[in-house]
């Protein structure tokens, strides 16, 4: 959590100046929807004239009404003022619903557009960016970008309208004191700009202290076992403290920083008011100015404060919403390294030969993962990978399912470069086994359909017990209906592994691909996912990469995989006594397997019942 | 020994626990009331120079209009007082304003960094029972939410409801003192407009909360999907998943429609509710001008301090509201804050220097505070310093709730168990722990470095060649050297991933930093690494030398050497003795040498097999 925070904050930090073509793309996002912009626009608009009328009309309520005591002006004014306060309270909530529901609706096709592009994406654009920051371009910047449009564009116009429209009125009443008046907004704005900006950085600065302190508080109640164990309290509270210290200093300063703010805006304009007093007063001596025009300076005067600061705080964010914008047209405009070629076909079956012919394969440059590897595998052959970690095994795997296509040499199916065959037809008679399940929140049964969606309750619970997961299915207090949690959260990884093969065995592949767990299960629990394994190859070409001498020795062959290269392949017996690199791993993996199960055997088995 | 520095700003929360919550949050403030009030007196005083601005208005527009002469003297000397007046006012509303926020932010900011201390440190403290049954998600939602909200509100709702009472209070009484019945006809709307801002506040809060529930579960969505692209490639599911985001998208879309419904109800209904009251009060003060009741220079000043009478009512709904999820909060981390901490310097017995490690049990039993059984039976045994003791036994057999009693995680329910002679429970906690050290087979690290990782704990500092030295006894040095940064590589997510293997040889080398007199090993998951399994024993030998260690186990290879094995079942010590004395019996003990050995055959047999 607080990591895909620092994720967030850190490219928070970025700004770009806006360009032309940034900018198109940024307006073409709202053209579906320009009804609704020109919508808020006019009525932001006219809101922020209205309110300068408003002002206009008490003036003309103290020179006409009550300078002339005059109670039909009065009555006149009050009515033209109430009226418009009834236009203007259907304009608020015109731009309110306008501007809030179109933003909320350009984020939505945001995050529409970058999800479903981001499902088209290859392994590989994944591989070279961390979930945390797809999310954050999914989320955080969709968000940016979109109150950019709506808000901050609102903000703009009001403060622009505002600011004209005051103007003109001041204009209309006394143009010398309109001009000192209209002297102090560039002071004002380069003030406000200044403040907003130095505050963002507080601001951020703060966030990023927070970020901090959950990342702390969260290891030390995770290794709170730790900390006991070794005394460490004082300390930890020492080093905690100084991080709170940080959090201190940067809200503190952002808050005091706020507070002057304000003040500071306020005390420029007092001068403007000030210059008004003296003038406007030494004015009214010699020509007409009266208390109505008072009253509307001051009005005006007050009324250019908000514009001006909502102006430098648009402008202060508006970078770090382009850079936003950026980071999600660049994603938008990366085209998938894995797509169908414009004359690919459908593969008939995946039940022929697959063919390895001078396979190299690197996910970096100079960083060679497989070298020549070549390997043929007849149709319904089941396959064994083993090797240490690193090697290559699932590689071998990620280039079979074509997640990714190698770099040089051919995969042929059925003799034909499997690159000519459409993605969906390869993957779609494909089923996999992870090592560590992913499974999606919902209920058990929605997981095991995510194998074929079309299937029926009866297929779904017919393939839980092939795969020898019913049993223990029907014991979970909802049965099929269970909630799995968050990433199936709330089951062991024996189980996912198990509703995992019920989903690969509903799925009906041509090809099965499974990554062994090394994480030691239960017996009962092994025993069934061996069980369903073998059920799920019968009359299949299958891959393993094998962990378990049960798996290993049922396998047609063994192929020992180190360093990116073939090193040994051939049946167990053959490699047996060969004595070489699968020899070893198998002695390993032997006394392992065998002390886990006669350690087991001891504990069931008590001293006294001997 | 590490002590906590004085200099650090810490407050004992469990001072402030009362049943009511505002009475709670008042103690809270302990040590900040002063500039607490002062940041809300400063508010007033802003207030007060605010309406002084308008009155300052109305002498000058009816100085300027010849209805009034406050000065004696020219008109235009009168002028210039009245536009340094207005400067001065505005400098005096303006420092008070700054002088507000900045105390207040003081107070709220300093509270809360007292009150993180506080929790930080009061959960570290807090019993293992209590962890054990404390999921971290909900431990961590309750430090960094809740906290916020208690900060927000001294920082925000109460700051700002009281600022609206004393906006309202000044402003009202400008007005009084321009007209009675103005005033009074001035605020005729204000409990309405108070009743409809807490009704849709109620409303809106509760449409912000469903709105950001799915925004969760959009996240949520997207996380998964992006975690297991690989699932969803190779079932070919992008059609399906993209369904799946659509729906929550859609839906998010529909639940913001409906929030910002209510906002565009709410601020223009507010907005002419506030506006006729206002129009009433201009024509009412009007008709009072025209008459003569006023002068026409108070006009304009009514209408400047209507406005500040008026408007921020519209946010007093709001803030109540608020105010109530402060003292949700409030409740919610007085639940933490009211759990018994882990006394850890009480005790009797405190050696000058290292304890000797000689230990004896007698008729030791055990049973959790929740649980119904003993869990450790009646165990006896002694151990001289310097001795290993292997403890041998299934999972659930007793063993490491049996050793877990030795730095007094937990405490022994009958007999006792006697350190040096003394009994243990005459020991501080804290002086026990400093003398035991353990060593996990997956030990637990920190997401900091490598260097920071091992010396957590040493409590003195040590320098690099210590460290190194430590570490090359640990058979760790090389590969520590192996990774990018050397000892400087980060731990964890953002840095390297260690195996197990690795990660136990960190904690041996911490461990011979920390140099204690007794060492809990905890090897009772077998290996698969066996590559570093050799390197790992020598460096466990290396770290048992000259300490009294106990050894949980449950491969014969781990304990065969030790002085003195304990073989345990469901809590009781069924076979007592040394390797030889024990496979002498006909027992647990030797069925499970007999099974070890038994694999070496099998697996030689296997092979004969396929050598054929």
């Amino acid at each position: 959590m607080s990591d895909n925070e620092l994720i967030e904050l850190e490219e928070e930090e970025h700004t770009s100046p806006l360009t032309a073509p940034t900018f198109k793309r940024i307006v073409g996002l709202l053209r579906p929807h320009w009804r609704w912009m020109v919508g808020f626009l006019l009525t932001i608009a006219a809101t922020a004239g209205l309110d300068s009328v408003f002002t206009y009309i008490n003036r003309g309520m103290i020179d006409q009404g009550i300078g002339h005591k005059s109670v039909d002006a009065l009555i006149r004014y009050a009515t033209y003022y109430g009226g418009l306060q009834i236009v203007q309270a259907a304009l608020v909530f015109g731009f309110i619903y306008l501007a809030g529901v179109l933003g909320e609706r350009v984020q939505y096709d945001l995050r529409r557009a970058l999800f479903n592009h981001l499902q088209d994406l290859s392994l590989s654009y994944y591989s070279q960016n961390a979930v945390g920051r797809l999310m954050a371009r999914v989320t955080s910047d969709t968000g940016r970008v979109s109150s950019l449009m709506t808000w901050g564009l609102l903000d703009v116009t009001w403060a622009i309208v505002s600011v004209i429209s005051s103007t003109i009125f001041m204009l209309i009443i006394n143009w010398r004191l309109a001009l000192i008046v209209f002297s102090s907004i560039p002071i004002l704005l380069v003030i406000a700009v200044n403040f907003r900006k130095k505050i963002l950085v507080e601001f951020r600065g703060a966030r990023r202290a927070n970020s901090k302190i959950t990342g702390e508080y969260n290891q030390n109640i995770q290794g709170v076992r730790v900390v006991k164990a070794l005394g460490r309290e004082d300390e930890n509270l020492n080093e905690f403290s100084a991080l709170t210290g940080n959090m201190f200093n940067a809200s503190y300063r952002a808050a005091w920083l706020s507070a002057l703010f304000l003040p500071t805006v306020q005390i420029v304009a007092a001068f403007a008011l000030g210059a008004i007093v003296w003038y406007g007063g030494t004015q009214s001596l010699t020509s007409s100015f009266s208390v109505g025009d008072i009253h509307a300076f001051v009005s005006y005067l007050t009324f250019m404060i908000w514009p001006v600061q909502d102006l430098a705080r648009v402008y202060a964010e508006m970078q770090h919403s382009i850079a936003s914008a950026e980071r999600i047209f660049k994603l938008l405009d990366t085209a998938p390294e894995v797509r169908d070629r414009p004359d690919a076909v459908a593969a008939e079956t995946l039940l022929g030969e697959i063919e390895f012919d001078h396979v190299d394969f690197y996910y970096e440059d100079r960083n060679p993962v497989l070298t020549d590897f070549s390997l043929k595998v007849r149709p319904g052959e089941m396959i064994a990978l083993v090797g240490p970690t690193g090697g290559g095994k699932s590689t071998i795997v990620n280039l079979l399912c074509r997640f990714f296509e190698p770099r040089n040499g051919v995969i042929r199916i059925n003799g034909r470069d499997y690159t000519g065959y459409t993605l969906e037809s390869i993957h779609s008679r494909i089923g996999i086994v992870l090592q560590t399940p992913h499974l999606f929140s919902g209920t058990v049964r929605e997981n095991i359909r995510y194998g074929r969606l079309a299937a029926s309750d009866e297929s779904v619970e017919e393939a839980a017990r092939i795969a020898g997961a019913h049993e223990f299915i029907t014991g979970l207090p909802k049965g099929y209906d269970e909630n799995v949690g968050e990433g199936g959260n709330l089951l062991s990884t024996g189980q996912k592994q198990l509703i995992s093969l019920a989903r690969a065995v509903l799925a009906r592949p041509e090809l099965f691909i499974m990554d062994e767990a090394t994480s030691s299960v239960d017996t009962l629990t092994e025993a069934l996912i061996q069980h369903g394994m073998e059920a799920l190859m019968k009359g299949r070409t299958s891959f393993v990469i094998a962990h378990r001498l049960s798996t290993i020795r049922r396998a047609d062959r063994i192929v020992v995989i180190e360093d990116g290269r073939i090193q040994e392949q051939g049946t167990h017996a053959e490699l047996l006594r060969q004595r070489g690199h699968y020899y070893r791993l198998y002695t390993q993996q032997f006394r392992y397997e065998a002390e886990v199960k006669y350690s087991a055997e001891a504990d069931l088995s008590p001293v006294a019942a001997d | 020994m590490a002590t906590v520095s004085p200099t650090i700003p810490y407050f004992d929360f469990r001072k402030a626990q009362t049943p009511k919550k505002l009475v709670g949050l008042w103690r809270m403030l302990e040590g900040y009331r002063l500039p607490y009030l002062l940041a809300n007196l400063s508010v007033g005083v802003s207030a007060l120079a605010k309406a002084t601005t308008y009155i300052l208005l109305w002498i000058f527009a009816d100085t300027v209009t010849g209805n009034f002469t406050p000065f004696a003297g020219t008109l235009s000397k009168t002028l210039i007082y009245l536009a340094f007046g207005f400067v001065g006012l505005s400098m005096v509303e303006g420092l008070f304003a700054f002088i507000s926020g900045r105390l207040a932010a003081y107070s709220a900011e300093g509270i809360t960094r007292r009150l993180r201390n506080f929790l930080f440190d009061h959960i570290q403290r807090l019993s293992f029972a209590y962890h054990s049954k404390t999921p971290t998600g909900d431990l961590i939602e309750r430090v960094t939410s809740d906290v916020d909200a208690i900060r927000s509100f001294f920082n925000e709702q109460a700051i700002g409801v009281g600022r609206i009472i004393l906006l309202f209070v000044v402003n009202f009484t400008a007005i009084w003192f321009i007209n009675h019945k103005l005033a009074l006809a001035s605020i005729i709307v204000i409990p309405v407009v108070l009743l409809v801002s807490l009704w849709f506040f109620k409303r809106i809060t509760k449409a912000y909360e469903a709105y950001q529930e799915q925004e969760a579960k959009l996240s949520t969505t997207l996380q998964e999907n992006l975690t297991g692209v690989r699932v969803v490639k190779a079932f070919a599911r992008q059609g399906f998943e993209k369904g799946k985001f659509e729906t929550d998208n859609w839906e998010k879309f529909r639940r913001g429609r409906k929030l910002l419904g209510m906002h565009s109800l709410f601020w223009p209904l507010s907005d002419i509710v506030c506006g006729f009251q206002m129009l009433g009060g201009f024509v009412y003060a009007a008709i009072l001008a025209i008459n003569g009741e006023i002068t026409i220079g108070t006009y304009p000043a009514y209408v400047g301090l209507v406005v500040w009478l008026i408007w921020p009512m519209r946010n007093l709904g709001r803030l109540i509201v608020n105010t109530s999820t402060g003292l949700v909060s409030y409740n919610r981390l007085m639940e933490i804050i009211k759990q018994e901490r882990e006394p850890l310097t009480e005790g009797r017995v405190r050696p000058e220097g290292p304890v000797r490690g000689e230990l004896a049990f007698e008729k030791v039993s055990f049973t959790y505070e929740d649980g119904e059984s003993e869990v450790v039976k009646d165990i006896s045994f002694r151990v001289q310093p310097g001795q290993a003791v292997a403890l041998l036994g299934s999972t659930g057999s007793g063993k490491t709730s049996l050793i877990k009693l030795l730095p007094r995680f937990h405490d022994y329910t009958d007999g006792r168990i006697l350190l040096d002679g003394e009994e243990l429970k005459d020991y501080p906690r804290e002086v026990l722990r400093k003398q035991i050290g353990t060593v996990e087979q997956e030990p637990f690290l920190f997401s900091r470095s490598i260097r920071d990782n091992i010396t957590y704990g040493v409590g003195r500092d040590v320098a690099q060649e210590e460290i190194e030295k430590a570490a090359k006894a640990a058979a760790v040095h090389e590969v520590i050297l192996g990774f990018p940064d050397g000892y400087n590589t980060l731990v964890g997510e953002k840095g390297v991933t260690l195996s197990g293997g690795q990660k136990q040889r960190v904690a041996i080398a911490r461990t011979l930093l920390k140099n204690p007199r007794i060492l809990i090993l905890d090897d009772s998951t077998s290996s698969v690494d066996t590559e570093t399994e050799a390197e790992i024993r020598s460096a466990l030998n290396t770290l048992m030398e000259n300490r009294t260690t106990f050894i949980i186990a449950h491969r014969i290879q781990s304990v065969m050497n030790a002085d003195l094995i304990l073989v345990l079942d469901k809590g009781e010590v069924v076979q007592m003795g040394r390797h030889e004395a024990l496979l002498a019996q006909d027992g647990m003990y030797r069925k499970i040498y007999e099974i070890q050995t038994r694999i070496d055959d099998e697996l030689e047999e296997e092979i004969q097999n396929y050598e054929l």
